[in-house]
């Protein structure tokens, strides 16, 4: 299937990087690379369920890792996408108590050709107490927030989605929704950590 | 403990947000050298930032993913009895067709290492990191990147080869089209690549499709073996059974 698609790996990063066609970046990347690295949990005493949630779990690591230019491209993008699926899928059976043996002796001297996996790639449980994290505002906080971090809308525009009285409104709102978050972070020290991490490498 | 005032909190965001300018900003810079508790409260706004960054990114992801996933899965729909046999004869029927087809094609067509070499073989491409890696990228990987084959084999290094350079000279080699220099430079990166390393599993792909374009056929089925002995292998469900059928057939021609 991945043989057959025309967007070489220089343009899916140009995409992931650009974030106006990240979907149809999201889509390639789904499905030049599902079944290969599904392929690879199913086969290794995974379900088609654990295949899904791990790949789901490498996607959106991998676009992070794009995103802040943390990915350089030496290993081409399936093999990088292999050692984090593999990276994944291995730290989930040895959560359930299960090993590959194969696994575990391929792991002593690794060396990737990029960064080590697993000091890009967060534990699952962490990356969903994130995740929590803006669970606990409320909804028009987590839209404000979304629209101006994540979408980058200035705050005019949010103005027009959201139809406040004027744009000191939004302002204010913005602000005391991120401080709301800034205190729930402040209680949670190893969740700092974490977050540290993502951030900084 | 927070000791900075509503009115510097208000600061540190506008700062973050790139908007606060002039000599408001330099003020700013400053304190942030000196006081800690300041900085500290700062490190957490960028925190709350990246959570929310997280957030969004793990949310268009599953968006698309429920969608991705019911269109990779083989839609399984029950069908009546007369449905089925129908459907079945006509099946019957296009597999005859099939095979006859097959058998005018297979004998006008000639097996050649060149179109079984074609079939599987998908040029190696690197994307150079811009901005802050940049200078991690050496002079060959920039050069292979760029698609400057005959630069990437006569660059010298008076420093070893990484295995990834060692790797990038092989691809270069097979680009054009010395497959003799391929097989040697493959064969070192298999010998120094340790086990864990995809690219020797990338290099043992490669070695298996040089050996063909070379005309070496019982090589390129052991190398071919090998790697169906390895399910975990990056290459694995590249070797499906026509691919060995045809390479023995090129092997007893």
């Amino acid at each position: 299937m991945e043989v057959s698609l025309k967007t070489a790996d220089a343009d899916l990063l140009r995409e992931l990087r650009s974030g106006d066609r990240i979907d149809v970046a999201i889509k390639t990347i789904y499905r030049s690379y599902f079944d290969s690295l599904g392929w690879y949990v199913m086969n290794n005493n995974g379900s088609r369920q654990d295949a899904e949630d791990v790949f789901q779990e490498v996607v959106v690591s991998f676009i992070d890792l794009v995103q802040k230019n943390k990915f350089r491209g030496e290993s081409g993008i399936k093999t990088f996408l292999f050692a984090l699926n593999r990276h994944a899928w291995l730290n989930e059976l040895k959560k359930r108590g299960r090993t590959l043996k194969r696994e575990e002796k391929y792991n002593k001297g690794q060396e990737l050709t990029e960064t080590n996996v697993s000091d890009v790639m967060i534990d699952r449980e962490d990356r969903m107490q994130i995740i929590n994290l803006l669970e606990q505002l409320g909804d028009t906080c987590k839209k404000i927030l979304l629209l101006f971090y994540y979408d980058n809308f200035s705050i005019a525009e949010i103005l027009d989605n959201l139809h406040y009285e004027n744009e000191q409104v939004v302002r204010n709102k913005k602000s005391k929704c991120l401080k709301q978050l800034q205190q729930i972070i402040r209680e949670k020290p190893e969740l700092k950590q974490t977050l540290k991490n993502l951030l900084n490498g | 403990m927070d000791n900075s005032t509503p009115g510097m909190t208000e600061m540190l965001i506008k700062y973050m947000d790139g908007e606060l300018g002039g000599r408001e900003r330099q003020e700013l810079e400053q304190r942030l050298t000196s006081d800690t508790t300041l900085r500290s409260e700062y490190e957490e706004f960028l925190l709350a930032r990246e959570a929310v960054g997280q957030y969004g990114l793990h949310q268009k992801v599953a968006g698309i993913h429920q969608q991705m996933m019911n269109e990779l899965k083989t839609p399984v729909r029950k069908i009546s009895k007369v449905t089925r046999i129908i459907r079945y004869s006509m099946a019957a029927a296009a597999g005859v067709l099939l095979l006859v087809a097959g058998i005018i094609v297979y004998n006008n067509s000639k097996l050649s290492p060149e179109k079984i070499f074609a079939a599987n073989y998908r040029s190696y491409e690197i994307s150079a990191m811009r901005g802050e890696n940049e200078q991690l990228v050496s002079r060959l990987e920039k050069a292979y990147s760029e698609k400057k084959y005959a630069e990437v084999v006569n660059i010298v290094f008076d420093r070893p080869y990484s295995i990834h350079e060692n790797f990038l000279i092989a691809m270069a080699w097979m680009e054009l089209r010395n497959t003799q220099k391929a097989i040697d430079q493959y064969k070192i990166v298999i010998k120094e690549a340790g086990p864990a390393n995809l690219l020797r599993e990338e290099a043992e792909y490669y070695l298996a499709l040089a050996y063909i374009s070379n005309k070496q056929y019982s090589l390129a089925l052991q190398q071919m073996e090998e790697i169906q002995k390895k399910p975990a292998h990056l290459y694995y469900s590249k070797i499906t059974p026509t691919f060995i059928s045809q390479v023995k057939k090129l092997n007893s021609q």
